[in-house]
């Protein structure tokens, strides 16, 4: 007992966590200021522009780049690409953490957040957002049903476990196939919102085709997200897991954004944009650096075979890709508004603050899950003495 | 189809006098200050555009973009011709603001409760077969209210008169509105936005009409992929070769099963 006593010790001080705290305190005032003082103080947000950073990157940003989940799934479980099953549990949990992560900054976002449960008994079947919130209700669940044996097999009765993971087992592809299809709709579905800003939205990213190219790029985003994820683990968290693994996913990555590319561009010249290519406006430069970014910046890079088989150059690929991705995604909901509607908008810092705060949540829980779940395979050697209880159990009849 | 309400404003009768704004802030109980725009108390704006005064107000587009927006289905064309906003419905999501392709709906931003605020072309009043209270507070005659297709005839008859601009708009922005402007200068030049003229809701429903298409072919795209891959996983099973075994968790997995 003494001893016990005597190990215990306050948590030390280091840079990370001295952010972490920052972001906490700064999260929780904005969360204050949001709800006991309303928009107007919480946030920059106004008639003119009434969706910004929230909707802009907590929502297009927060489920485009949870994408990853769907395609690791069906390419173990219906393709049969057994060699990404290793990295399959890590992919769902960052998903499943990101839909997470957007329906609480719907907390946020929504004026009456305690209606959030309206469209599940108000309908509009004329509504894109009527379609989405069902299908990312639909898909959340989903998810969590994937992950869920990550939690139940910790559970100690033998009977209950089995009988779960066999129920699970049975409805499993089943699961996969419904997420596959749920998560090309609202995937593309996102983009579909914009498609009523006719007249109003840039002709750089207006497009009767916005929802074919957020569905596109979607997929290599978060594939690129779930492979920063799996770097940040091996570095930090122990993790035992053959960096080839990382490649092999960035080999799909660059295709797709090529596809995306070929796409974007003839659908420019399809709607006539061509001539805004070239002008001097800040739409203009947004959308170089976006694509500078998003697709030909990654494309160099990831046929460079020393940066797709070094793990730390291609995590600083995956970010510029996840850059690029979240700055399209900002010029359609705010940059290529502006003009139209007269305002420029910024941010206030308490709208940072929140959307900061929920992402450092999700990724704090991704940490714990790795460390006391069975999520990536693990050197248990090198594992301090208090994760080691979580290590036995049922991991190896998974 | 039914008769619908509909409201004509002649831009060159109108004197500025800001009656109609008065009418409406009582109508709807807000405080009478004046205000220089749109606002949640300020459903209508007398709006100086050099020496013409422009009325503001919600458009009630014969197919609103926000209607087909609001998932919840908070705002409604109603029969009689007004688009009417149900706040009990509303959850805030404000995509009705950025679907309205004149982008009148307010928000309560300043609200802890806040709800959107829009005319309603004072559609309780029209029921008792009242006019809406901007109408019956002009003094000169530069809004009035009818039915729609003779309020459409008469928005022609003076047009032909001359001294018109040759353009009814709202005859089809937006694909076509409950809310007629006649002027004798250019609408371009009197701040009116542009919106493209055509049925708004049509821009969404052709990709939500795809869901049955994409869940069946999807679905089917889907069982057949699962299949070959099943058969495939079990040709080599049966040939002996198995690719790749299943992952392991922990270094000591083996150890544990041995023991």
């Amino acid at each position: 007992m003494l001893r016990k006593l005597s190990n215990f010790s306050l948590p030390k001080i280091t840079l990370w966590r001295t952010i972490v705290a920052l972001i906490m305190v700064a999260g929780l005032y904005a969360t204050y200021a949001r709800f006991a003082m309303g928009f107007a103080r919480a946030t920059h947000l106004t008639d003119a522009q009434p969706w910004g950073l929230w909707v802009g990157i907590g929502t297009l940003c927060g489920v485009g780049l949870s994408a990853g989940g769907f395609a690791i799934a069906a390419a173990v479980y219906l393709l049969g690409f057994e060699r990404y099953r290793p990295v399959l549990r890590a992919s769902v949990l960052v998903s499943f953490l990101g839909y997470s992560s957007v329906i609480a900054g719907m907390m946020y976002e929504l004026g009456l957040p305690w209606r959030i449960w309206h469209p599940i008994v108000m309908w509009n079947r004329a509504s894109m957002l009527f379609e989405i919130s069902w299908c990312v209700m639909l898909y959340s669940t989903v998810l969590a049903l994937e992950f869920s044996p990550a939690l139940v097999e910790k559970i100690p009765w033998t009977g209950v476990r089995n009988w779960y993971l066999k129920w699970h087992h049975e409805i499993l592809i089943g699961l996969v196939m419904a997420g596959v299809v749920l998560s090309s709709l609202h995937q593309s579905f996102l983009g579909g919102l914009y498609l009523l800003t006719k007249g109003k939205l840039d002709p750089l990213w207006y497009s009767p085709n916005l929802t074919t190219l957020f569905y596109l790029s979607a997929i290599p985003a978060g594939l690129a997200v779930t492979i920063m994820a799996l770097y940040l683990s091996i570095r930090s968290l122990d993790v035992k897991l053959d960096p080839k693994i990382l490649s092999e996913v960035s080999r799909v990555i660059a295709p797709l954004l090529a596809i995306y590319g070929i796409f974007r561009v003839v659908d420019l010249a399809k709607n006539e944009a061509l001539p805004y290519l070239f002008m001097w406006r800040e739409e203009t430069l947004s959308f170089w650096l976006e694509v500078a970014l998003l697709v030909i910046a990654p494309i160099v890079l990831l046929s460079i075979d020393k940066v797709r088989n070094d793990p730390q150059r291609l995590y600083w690929t995956c970010a510029v890709i996840v850059g690029g991705f979240m700055t399209n995604r900002v010029d359609v909901s705010v940059t290529g508004l502006q003009r139209s509607s007269g305002v420029y908008y910024v941010p206030q810092w308490t709208e940072f603050a929140a959307t900061l705060m929920v992402m450092t949540l999700a990724a704090l829980v991704f940490r714990y899950a790795v460390i006391y779940l069975d999520i990536l395979p693990k050197n248990t050697a090198k594992m301090p003495p208090r994760f080691r209880w979580a290590m036995k159990g049922a991991a190896a009849e998974a | 189809m039914e008769r619908t309400r509909a409201i004509l404003v002649d831009i060159t009768k109108c004197i500025g006098c800001r009656s109609c704004e008065q009418a409406c802030k009582q109508a709807h109980g807000f405080p009478t200050a004046s205000e220089a725009k749109l606002s949640p108390t300020n459903l209508t704006v007398i709006e100086e555009h050099g020496e013409k005064f422009v009325r503001r107000l919600c458009n009630h587009c014969q197919e609103p973009a926000c209607a087909s927006a609001c998932l919840v289905g908070a705002l409604k064309k109603t029969s009689l011709g007004p688009v009417t906003y149900d706040g009990s419905k509303c959850i805030g999501c404000r995509y009705c603001l950025v679907a309205c392709p004149f982008s009148v709906p307010r928000y309560e931003w300043s609200k802890l409760v806040p709800y959107v605020k829009k005319c309603d072309m004072c559609s309780a009043r029209q029921v008792k077969g009242q006019p809406p209270a901007c109408v019956e507070a002009c003094p000169t005659g530069a809004s009035t209210v009818g039915w729609r297709d003779e309020i459409l005839d008469e928005a022609e008859r003076r047009i032909l008169g001359g001294g018109y601009v040759k353009h009814i708009y709202g005859s089809d922005e937006a694909g076509g509105t409950s809310v007629f402007f006649i002027s004798d200068v250019p609408f371009e030049k009197l701040g009116f936005p542009a919106p493209p003229k055509q049925s708004m809701p049509v821009l969404t429903a052709n990709a939500l009409g795809d869901v049955p298409t994409v869940v069946l072919v999807g679905g089917s795209l889907l069982s057949g992929l699962y299949w070959i891959t099943q058969r495939r996983e079990a040709v080599a099973r049966a040939e002996g070769n198995v690719a790749y075994p299943r992952p392991r968790f922990t270094a000591n997995d083996d150890d544990e099963k041995r023991s």
